[in-house]
């Protein structure tokens, strides 16, 4: 457009074309006019090939051309046209309008084409912005398609991140979801927790005071205890309390401030309601209940109480408490561990109460006993002494018999002889028994006792142990022991006793006593080579009145003595055939090496 | 010149016996005054009723003292004498067949001078005759001309 445009209405005009067009114009017309058409007609179509200017646009071509046709109009108005008088007036008039014809078409013309070519002008101008406009356009089409590619993209973008942020919400909601669950799981854990801290104490306290003897207000301090560490923090008392009269007693009480006056007013006391009402009651601020007294502490009241009743065999018997200084808001949790601590107290108390009355039972039955024992123990002896007069007078006289015994026969002498040897048995028998009692009855004291020295004095005192009778041998020297010295004296005599008898007839009996020392004992081995003890009878050997022979003296509770009093100064006793055909004993004592106690004097 | 004077307080009639034949056996000249019963033996001591005539029931130098006894016991007179001040230096030798520690124990608190266990045998009181004897008579002042022991000595009581 623009092109053709410029092609059509742009150009320059060429002069030399112009030159043309006025020569091939002025020429038909001057051919037309001047030849053919010889009359004065027409005249006003001189003008009308101006209107050729209007294709081609050339200024100097139109007036070129204009001023040609009025020469022309002239010279055919003057000079060809024969019966024309140039003096003429019409004449003259008549060219005049066809100049003004020529010079208005020529003006229009001129008009028409400044017109035209301002309107080109104007086109070219417009078509120029145009252009321009277009490729502004083009260009903001462009970017405008870039703007919309980058929109299309950080849509895309924004789809994703939208997806993105709804998959983190829905993750978030989850993770609130687990959190939650946590928390919630977290929190029974801590419920759980709190519990079993509270069921630890209440276990704690149940052992300590199943474990407490004595009185009972230990054990109700320890509830009171128990009850403050369960109620849990900002209780500073908890209470034991009863009623006594018209008066409120504290039984038992804990806590960091105790509670000042021991008696309180009965009808106005919390207890009293809750004694009354059988139920756990709590008052969150006493300065509300003015018909409630106020618990005193040094230095402070309390502002707050809970109270439960204290049941026994299903008898009130009176009631627990916890105080705070400050108003309190008891919870559900805290009335039922305040609860579960009075059932606890309750039971403890019926226990405790059972079990003092069990205790002063058995303590009575046991004086009773003990009354019992004595006076069998008296009767017996008793018995015993009076066993022995008789015994003592049958000795005696058959004796006095027997040294001046000129009028009897020698059989007869030997039936006396019979009848104290009998009655020395009979003697025998009771002292033994008594020994055994006492062993059994007395508590031995217990000291440095030098068995050397000891056994040598034995030795000494009882001939049948002496030569030519028997033959003892010590085997190096015998350690000490802590023992009772009296009852240690009776063990060794005994055994001795029963080596140096047990031997076959006519046999000179050796006895030997060696000891090992362990760690913290020592024991002493006495062995012989009498007549042996068969393995039928060793599992009775240290029983009361067993005898292993008939054929020897012997009374059956030596050897029961023996072990009873070897225990009783915490040793042991026992038979251990050795390689030969004797027998062995042996007996294990606390050595008196590094022990610190006073060498034990003798008794009797 | 005065003998010594025993007193023997003793329910046992075999006893009796056996401690007169003992002093008899060993030859000892001493008075041997018997009484049965606690309540008897304080009468004989503070000489009253049957006993008021000294020159029949003369006050002993040495009292030998059963423990079970009818009436009251041996401790009760011993308790009954050692509260009186005249009796305070009487040498008093409790006898009797218990050897229980308790007894021996209140013996001596009670003030008593010797505890003697009596013999399985009453062939035997010749020894306690002869220990009674050596202890508490022959060294008194007031001791009048006696028999030396005729048997060596027995040694201590053995337990």
């Amino acid at each position: 457009m623009i092109d053709r445009a410029k092609r059509l209405w742009g150009r320059k005009p060429s002069t030399l074309t112009s030159i043309v067009i006025l020569l091939a114009m002025t020429g038909l017309t001057s051919y037309l006019r001047l030849y053919i058409f010889h009359d004065r007609h027409l005249s006003l179509t001189y003008g009308l090939p101006l209107l050729i200017c209007l294709w081609y646009r050339d200024y100097r071509l139109l007036w070129s051309m204009a001023a040609a046709f009025i020469i022309l109009s002239f010279v055919k108005a003057f000079h060809v046209l024969p019966d024309v008088d140039p003096a003429d007036q019409w004449e003259r008039v008549q060219w005049l309008f066809q100049v003004v014809n020529i010079v208005v078409i020529g003006s229009t013309v001129h008009a028409i084409i400044r017109l035209t070519e301002a309107l080109h002008a104007r086109n070219a101008e417009l078509e120029v912005a145009n252009e321009e406009l277009r490729a502004k356009a083009e260009e903001l089409a462009q970017q405008n398609e870039e703007i919309q590619h980058q929109s299309e993209e950080i849509q895309q973008q924004g789809e994703t991140l939208r997806q993105q942020l709804e998959e983190l919400e829905l993750r978030n909601e989850e993770l609130h979801r687990q959190g939650e669950e946590l928390a919630a799981q977290s929190k029974e854990l801590q419920t759980t927790n709190a519990e079993l801290n509270d069921r630890e104490v209440m276990l704690q306290t149940l052992l300590k005071t199943a474990g407490l003897h004595g009185s009972g207000q230990l054990v109700l301090e320890e509830i009171c205890k128990m009850a403050l560490a369960l109620a849990g923090p900002g209780v500073e008392c908890a209470a034991v309390t009863e009623k006594k009269g018209n008066e409120l007693v504290i039984r038992a009480q804990a806590g960091v401030s105790s509670l000042q006056s021991d008696r309180w007013p009965y009808d106005s006391s919390l207890a009293a309601v809750v004694i009354k009402q059988g139920r756990t009651a709590g008052v969150h601020d006493l300065a509300d209940r003015p018909d409630l007294i106020v618990p005193h502490a040094p230095g402070q009241d309390m502002r707050s109480s809970l109270a439960t009743p204290i049941r026994v065999d299903d008898e009130i018997v009176g009631a627990m408490e916890v105080h705070s200084v400050r108003p309190h808001e008891w919870t559900t949790r805290q009335f039922e561990l305040l609860e579960w601590a009075a059932t606890q107290s309750g039971l403890i108390m019926q226990i405790h109460g059972l079990r003092e009355g069990l205790e002063k039972l058995v303590g009575e039955r046991t004086a009773k006993l003990h009354e019992l024992v004595d006076e069998l123990e008296h009767f017996s002896y008793s018995i015993t002494h009076d066993m022995r007069a008789p015994l003592r007078a049958m000795q005696g006289f058959a004796g006095i018999l027997m040294r001046d015994h000129s009028g009897l026969r020698e059989e007869h002498v030997q039936y006396l002889k019979h009848i104290v040897e009998s009655a020395s048995r009979m003697d025998r028998l009771i002292t033994d028994s008594l020994n055994y009692t006492k062993a059994v009855r007395t508590d031995l004291r217990l000291g440095r006792v030098d068995t050397q020295r000891l056994i040598e004095g034995i030795i000494r005192s009882y001939p049948n142990l002496q030569p030519p009778h028997a033959r003892v041998n010590i085997i190096g020297v015998l350690p000490p022991v802590l023992a009772n010295e009296a009852g240690l004296t009776q063990c060794f005599s005994n055994l001795l006793d029963n080596a140096a008898k047990f031997v076959h007839p006519g046999q000179q009996p050796s006895v030997t006593i060696s000891a090992e020392q362990h760690n913290s004992s020592v024991k002493f081995w006495i062995e012989d080579d009498g007549i042996g003890i068969s393995p039928e009878f060793e599992p009775y050997l240290f029983q009361m009145f067993r005898r292993a022979s008939r054929d020897y003296d012997g009374t059956g509770i030596g050897l029961a003595l023996v072990k009873k009093t070897c225990e009783k100064m915490g040793g042991k006793v026992g038979f251990n055939p050795g390689p030969g055909k004797g027998s062995r004993f042996w007996m294990e004592l606390q050595s008196a090496e590094g022990a610190t106690m006073p060498a034990e004097g003798n008794l009797s | 010149m005065t003998q010594h004077v025993l007193l023997y307080v003793e329910d046992e009639k075999g006893d009796v016996f056996f401690m007169r034949h003992a002093f008899q056996h060993i030859g000892a000249s001493i008075v041997l005054q018997i009484t049965t019963t606690g309540p008897e033996a304080i009468a004989y001591l503070s000489g009253t009723g049957t006993y008021a005539d000294r020159m029949m029931h003369p006050l002993p130098t040495v009292l030998l003292l059963d423990i079970n006894l009818p009436g009251c016991s041996g401790f009760d007179v011993l308790k009954w004498l050692r509260e009186r001040p005249e009796f305070k230096s009487l040498p008093v030798i409790m006898f009797s067949s218990s050897t229980r520690p308790e007894d021996v124990q209140k013996a001596r608190e009670l003030g008593a001078t010797d505890y003697r266990e009596k013999p399985a045998s009453g062939l035997d009181f010749s020894e306690v005759a002869e220990e009674l004897l050596r202890k508490w008579m022959n060294e008194h002042p007031a001791a009048s001309i006696l028999p030396a022991p005729a048997t060596s000595p027995s040694g201590r009581r053995a337990k």
